[in-house]
């Protein structure tokens, strides 16, 4: 990237700008809610928290909401389909994703980015192209904000992360305190700030000497990593080992884990009747999906009764193997980006990193270890 | 502390009086402990005790004991486990629902001098976004924290504690095998009991309003029930399909159902632990609720939770001249 790329915007000059494009994109921001950060629609009064670490859920609820309508239906009549062209927000359904405007993603954490670009294998990959998911994914511009100060939980360098990763992002940003450095990463990026060029300006050579050491010493703040080379190749010969056993022992089976995760994607589909003033409609329903997770018994249970997964055991295996072996199995990609959420919110402080050092060091030892 | 617990843990195993033992071990995190599960005497080194020991042990025992296995004619574990005054208070209850066999329990009783918010400990030092704490040491009733900046700060462990521990008044479980520390009841005026009062005096629409806040942050992710020890229905209302009772979307009033589905199902049976709380990612407010039910049942029956084996639970028993207003005029 050639430096004459990089631009400076104020900081203060921000919440202007992002307001004056409001008319062109639905803008999403990290803002503070009463249950910590999570991304939600700009509102000029509420400034961005600029030092956030992360937010609480990470921004994946974007694309793939906690629930959302797939369609409408009636009785009597054929199924209204809305052709996947109408979306419900998480947290405000009457609000519908206007159609006409983009989206921009303001701010989200690289790892947050890159995750994005795990789900697009997955919504968008050669097997099956979800709708929902493309639809609003393929109208966003992403700006991420480059980490300053990650967290202890954070282990991102052990997977593809670093502080300033690009990857997923259309432009990363880098807080330098007064000023804001942007660095366009894709054509569309580029072409954004071409756009808008009048907030910008020329960056210097000193702004690109302060991101770089204040990227480095980001970088340096990651401490806690774990070794993943050819996690794959060893989880394939663990599916039976008695570590299992062990692992497990202490997980609960709430949703947790899963459901701040940025790159958990399971989903329930269901059909859910209308309310009409507080009382069930019998004519009027909605065909709705929304979050799964594998740590659930239901998630597995058969018709018959019969459950393939009966215990926290073979959920707690399932979740792990998913994420680093039948993904790197199924898309190349170990789908997890090292935010820490699941790390820092388990009720019982199961430690993925502490897990997978356990099953990383198992294999030479436990080979003949069935339970 | 420690060293009494693993003294005794060794005893067990060596006598062959216990199969599996439950306890603490070091947490990962600062401020953190993890609940461990001791096997063997190789293992009794792992075990700490300390003010971080958040997490109500007895949410792990039922598990052990499901209808299925005794149908079985599986050889029942025999378990040790410590408890502090909410755990032990949570064992009473499970026994006395048949859920636990008392004869298969082993419980190490300890007085527990409350164990740290850590949240609040963060925020004591300052805002998380700001500064996090990375690690912390305990010495003689102060904490040691120290900042990813390296910078020392020194609090009172007394300031710290959490909510529920600082109400808390039965430190030390009242039907134990063994117990370690000194019984002490307290007597203090409860915060929360003071707060609940307050509440009450605010009209309807303000405090369906305020359950409304707190209820609509929920995810569904069940942490809340699955951390609970009165949490192992076999098969949650929440979870049934034939029939449905409550639809799967976030609408607030699924979400609604759900959470007063499951706190109702704690009358006369919460021991005001805190464990729901301290699980829920999202921060909801879930003990005012469960607090007033404890209030409630207290006032209208008398009955306090996991004091004794013999007394009959409020719901598992009835009275002519139990009170009724509370059906007729919420």
């Amino acid at each position: 990237m050639e430096s004459s790329k990089l631009k400076i915007i104020k900081k203060r000059d921000v919440l202007k700008f992002l307001d004056s494009i409001k008319k062109e994109y639905d803008i999403f921001v990290p803002m503070e809610k009463n249950s910590g950060i999570r991304f939600s629609r700009f509102n000029l009064e509420k400034d961005i928290p600029w030092n956030y670490r992360n937010a609480k859920i990470s921004p994946k609820e974007i694309f793939f909401p906690k629930t959302e309508t797939l369609f409408s239906f009636e009785a009597g009549t054929s199924i209204i389909s809305d052709g996947g062209k109408t979306f419900t927000s998480v947290n405000e359904p009457k609000d519908s994703f206007p159609e006409t405007k983009d989206y921009l993603i303001f701010g989200i954490r690289p790892c947050d980015a890159q995750a994005y670009s795990l789900l697009d294998k997955l919504f968008g990959g050669d097997d099956f192209q979800d709708p929902y998911y493309l639809e609003k994914r393929k109208k966003t511009t992403i700006i991420s904000l480059a980490c300053n100060k990650p967290q202890s939980t954070c282990f991102c360098t052990s997977l593809k992360g670093r502080p300033d990763n690009e990857e997923g992002a259309d432009i990363i940003l880098f807080d330098l305190d007064e000023d804001i450095l942007a660095k366009p990463i894709t054509k569309k990026g580029e072409k954004f700030i071409e756009n808008l060029n009048s907030w910008f300006k020329e960056a210097k050579e000193a702004d690109i000497e302060k991101k770089n050491k204040l990227m480095d010493l980001s970088l340096k703040k990651i401490r806690s990593g774990v070794d993943l080379q050819h996690i794959k190749e060893k989880l394939d010969k663990t599916f039976d080992i008695s570590l299992w056993n062990e692992i497990h022992q202490k997980c609960l089976g709430c949703g947790i884990c899963t459901y701040l995760c940025p790159t958990c994607y399971c989903f329930n589909i269901t059909d859910e009747m209308d309310h009409e003033a507080g009382v069930l409609a019998t004519s009027r329903g909605k065909r709705i999906r929304c979050w799964d997770s594998c740590m659930f018994p239901l998630f597995t249970l058969h018709a018959s009764g019969h459950n393939p997964r009966p215990t926290y055991k073979e959920r707690m295996r399932q979740r792990i193997m998913h994420k680093f072996n039948y993904c790197p199995e199924n898309f190349e990609e170990i789908f997890c980006i090292g935010c820490g959420r699941c790390i820092r919110n388990c009720p019982v402080n199961i430690d993925l990193r502490e897990t997978l050092v356990l099953l990383m060091s198992f294999q030479s030892l436990g080979k003949n270890k069935k339970n | 502390m420690i060293e009494k617990i693993k003294e005794i843990v060794k005893k067990l195993f060596k006598e062959n009086k216990i199969d599996i033992f439950i306890g603490y071990g070091e947490g990962t995190l600062p401020l953190r402990a993890t609940p461990c599960f001791i096997t063997g005497q190789d293992d009794i080194k792992k075990l700490v005790w300390n003010s971080y020991c958040l997490n109500n042990l007895a949410v792990y025992l039922s598990g052990f004991f499901l209808p299925q296995l005794k149908k079985k004619d599986v050889k029942l574990p025999r378990i040790g486990i410590l408890a502090k005054g909410c755990d032990g208070r949570s064992i009473v209850g499970l026994i006395k629902e048949h859920q636990i066999p008392r004869e298969n329990l082993y419980i190490i009783g300890i007085n527990c001098e409350g164990m740290i918010d850590i949240e609040k400990t963060q925020n004591a030092v300052c805002k998380m976004q700001e500064i996090e704490i990375v690690s912390a040491e305990e010495k003689s009733g102060k904490v040691l924290l120290e900042d990813e900046d390296n910078k020392k700060t020194e609090l009172k462990k007394e300031e710290l504690l959490a909510d529920v521990c600082k109400d808390c008044q039965y430190t030390a479980p009242l039907i134990y095998d063994v117990l370690i520390g000194e019984e002490k009841r307290k007597t203090k005026e409860k915060e929360r009991a003071a707060f609940i009062k307050e509440f009450e005096k605010k009209p309807l629409e303000e405090r369906w309003k305020y359950f409304q806040e707190q209820v609509s942050k929920c995810i569904r992710c069940y942490a809340c029930r699955q951390a609970c020890p009165n949490c192992y229905c076999k098969e949650c209302f929440a979870d049934q399909t034939k029939p449905k009772w409550i639809g799967a979307t976030d609408d607030i009033s699924d979400i609604m159902f759900f959470q007063i589905g499951r706190i109702l199902h704690q009358a006369g049976r919460c021991v005001d632990c805190g464990a729901c709380v301290r699980a829920c990612p999202m921060g909801i407010d879930l003990r005012i609720f469960t607090y007033k039910l404890i209030e409630d049942v207290k006032e209208f029956f008398g009955y306090e939770v996991g004091i004794s084996l013999e007394e009959t639970p409020p719901l598992a028993t009835f009275k002519q001249d139990d009170k009724q207003e509370f059906i007729t005029e919420p």
